[in-house]
């Protein structure tokens, strides 16, 4: 077998998923992005501007923090954050744009877009599409408009122009759709940043060797801060960037466990979550194969998660991959759990996190006592909660207006 | 070993016989609702229609543009599924045997159906029509081609020459070719792009190749009929069916039907 780290194969497979399942439009748009992006990601000069950038405009490297309150309160293993909420934007999502942004420029694209759910990536883009002076569109569910009302006015400040998707469910998948139309329509001029480890190859490969400066510096920083590596990684999964980009670094330490945490918004019994890894079958969806929340007449269903970040039917491909061959566990925690922790976390450490971020802290709840005090669980802590201000006020009942 | 024509082959073959260009024409099935599209089956047949092309509704249809979408929603809420659609084409065939049936659809519908694709010829469907996949996949490995079930492909503007003709050894019927970058419905036709295109692909097939995707008028489809082996119409239909559905009164849909196949045989 492959070692993990070299997947995906040159078709874009992780395994059995992956692939390039789009409309034949689109398909030599996706081998000129492979080709580029092979030839430029071991260019000397790029690889520099990156790194600039990743410095000097994101503030990289981001701290590893140790959580004392929260190591109290669990009274188990030492609790340490790695804070992605600290970049500029605001998330992890900007490690992606800025690598993709100079993919588009080096392709001599002028026009961009993206889909976005929480809107952080549509921030994220939007800012890196600014700094360069590129046209810029945005799409976003039309229910994800609503509930990220804050997120919408930042990427309109930046000069970009949001679509509101009225089609389907109005969330994420459907954004997603509307952009891939988008993309399908514009393709000679028009550069698709594609948000998560999700789409057709080659974006779940990029998107996770961008993100995967996250896991390397936790490589650096873990021996640097407690001597070695941690024996478990946490994340929350939506379509997966932020676990990818931190996971990947570690796929071949088998002693590094890693734990990807879904939405299981009101109860995986319920049948109304965003959980395809804990309760999906694979399938087919915005071009590639992988764990599915569809029907038995392979139709997507309806997904329900209190974020708007994770409220997606699908999964990255590589995630489908490392479920399968057990090398990472998959666990789902719903609404109520995600709402008391982002209450704990806020009030005992004074960071409050992204409801996406909240799902990984929540995690905590299962997990913290299979672990002794002289181990150590990194949370990836991949975004921060301004965004979310109005929807824990609502769901407490309490009116900011 | 003798080679059975199949009924798609047949059709192709008579139409060329007579120097005549195909006519093949789109619906969802289930929009407004089954019994409709069955009677609308054999009205587009007897207006001059001589392929008929089933949309297979999906949640999720990339490819198409905002009419479309709208009448796979509305199938999908009628519970229109791939199974149902079998049975409406069993229905069809009790009354008409020789014109050919393609499913249009979605990767995923036709995956988590692939045990009842192997009968699916039995119902008397001819080929499937993939939308998102890339054109030179080998389907019979997923289950999805068979000897009996041939499989359409694909291709595009942007599709590079080097991969024209691998696409061109896995289809069997005819080349689909999409005369426009962009979703179903759109109004970017570019005919003097679209004839040099066709011509390369006829360098390296001798499967007839059918336009389709922006054809609404039948100055489109005269133009792109000169150019090519068949035209297909869908957008404007779906349209128009959808316009009609209160009253389910289709007399003006196989008037504009006559038309463009009179302005096809031009």
């Amino acid at each position: 077998m492959d070692n993990l780290t070299d997947l995906p194969n040159s078709d874009g497979f992780f395994g059995e998923y992956g692939g390039k399942f789009v409309p034949e439009t689109l398909m030599h748009a996706l081998k000129e992005l492979d080709e580029i992006y092979a030839r430029l990601k071991n260019d000397p000069k790029f690889v520099e501007e990156i790194d600039q950038d990743l410095v000097q405009f994101v503030g990289r490297p981001s701290p590893l923090y140790f959580a004392k309150r929260l190591t109290d309160h669990y009274s188990g293993p030492q609790i340490w954050l790695k804070r992605e909420d600290l970049n500029h934007t605001g998330a992890h999502k900007i490690n992606n744009t800025v690598g993709q942004i100079l993919l588009a420029k080096a392709m001599g694209k002028k026009r961009i877009i993206a889909e976005t759910g929480a809107g952080q990536h549509g921030v994220a883009t939007a800012t890196v599409a600014a700094r360069l002076g590129l046209e810029c569109h945005i799409y976003m569910g039309a229910a994800d408009v609503e509930r990220q009302s804050l997120n919408v006015y930042r990427i309109k400040l930046l000069g970009a122009k949001v679509h509101a998707v009225d089609s389907g469910t109005a969330t994420l998948k459907d954004a997603l759709n509307e952009a891939m139309r988008d993309w399908v329509t514009n393709i000679e001029d028009t550069y698709y940043i594609i948000g998560s480890v999700t789409g057709p190859h080659p974006y779940p490969m990029i998107v996770r060797d961008f993100n995967a400066i996250v896991g390397r510096e936790l490589r650096k920083q873990s021996i640097e801060q407690f001597m070695q590596y941690p024996d478990a990684i946490v994340a929350c999964v939506g379509g997966g960037s932020n676990a990818m980009g931190i996971f990947y670094p570690f796929l071949e330490e088998p002693n590094v466990a890693l734990i990807g945490v879904e939405a299981a918004g009101s109860g995986l019994a319920s049948g109304k979550h965003a959980a395809p890894l804990n309760d999906g079958e694979p399938g087919i969806l915005h071009g590639a194969k992988s764990y599915l929340m569809q029907d038995k007449n392979g139709q997507v269903v309806d997904t329900h998660s209190i974020s708007a970040g994770l409220d997606y039917p699908g999964v990255g491909p590589e995630h489908s991959n490392l479920k399968d061959s057990g090398r990472a566990n998959y666990i789902a925690v719903d609404d109520v759990e995600v709402l008391s922790s982002f209450h704990l976390v806020t009030k005992l450490e004074g960071i409050m996190p992204a409801l996406e971020t909240a799902h990984a802290f929540a995690a905590l709840e299962h997990i913290a006592k299979n672990y002794k005090s002289n181990q150590h669980i990194v949370i990836n802590v991949s975004g921060r909660g301004d965004k979310d201000i109005n929807t824990v006020a609502t769901m407490d009942g309490i009116s900011l207006d | 070993m003798e080679y059975l024509l199949t009924r798609l082959d047949e059709k192709i073959l008579s139409l060329k016989k007579v120097s005549k260009k195909a006519f093949v024409a789109y619906l969802v099935a289930g929009d407004p609702d089954l019994d409709s599209t069955l009677e609308l089956m054999h009205g587009f047949v007897d207006a001059g229609v001589d392929i008929l092309e089933i949309g297979v509704p999906f949640s999720d249809p990339i490819a198409e543009g905002p009419i479309i979408q709208a009448a796979h929603d509305r199938a999908l809420k009628n519970n229109t599924s791939l199974n149902s659609i079998f049975h409406l084409v069993e229905s069809f065939r009790e009354k008409n045997t020789d014109t050919p049936i393609i499913l249009m659809g979605y990767m995923n519908t036709f995956l988590a159906n692939a045990e009842d694709l192997k009968e699916a010829h039995q119902s008397g469907t001819d080929a499937v029509l993939i939308v998102d996949i890339p054109g030179e996949s080998n389907l019979e490995d997923l289950g999805i081609k068979n000897k009996n079930l041939a499989s359409i492909s694909l291709i595009a503007p942007t599709t590079s020459e080097d991969r024209v003709s691998k696409i061109c050894n896995s289809s069997s019927g005819f080349i689909y070719y999409v005369t426009l970058r962009g979703v179903t419905g759109s109004s970017h036709l570019n005919i003097n792009e679209a004839e040099s295109n066709i011509n390369h692909i006829r360098s390296q097939t001798s499967l007839p190749v059918f336009a389709g995707f922006g054809i609404k008028t039948p100055d489109d489809a005269f133009n792109l009929s000169k150019i090519s082996d068949g035209i297909v119409i869908g957008s404007s239909l779906v349209q128009m069916i959808h316009e009609q559905s209160d009253q389910k009164e289709f007399k003006n849909i196989y008037n504009y039907l006559h038309e463009m196949a009179e302005a096809i045989s031009r």
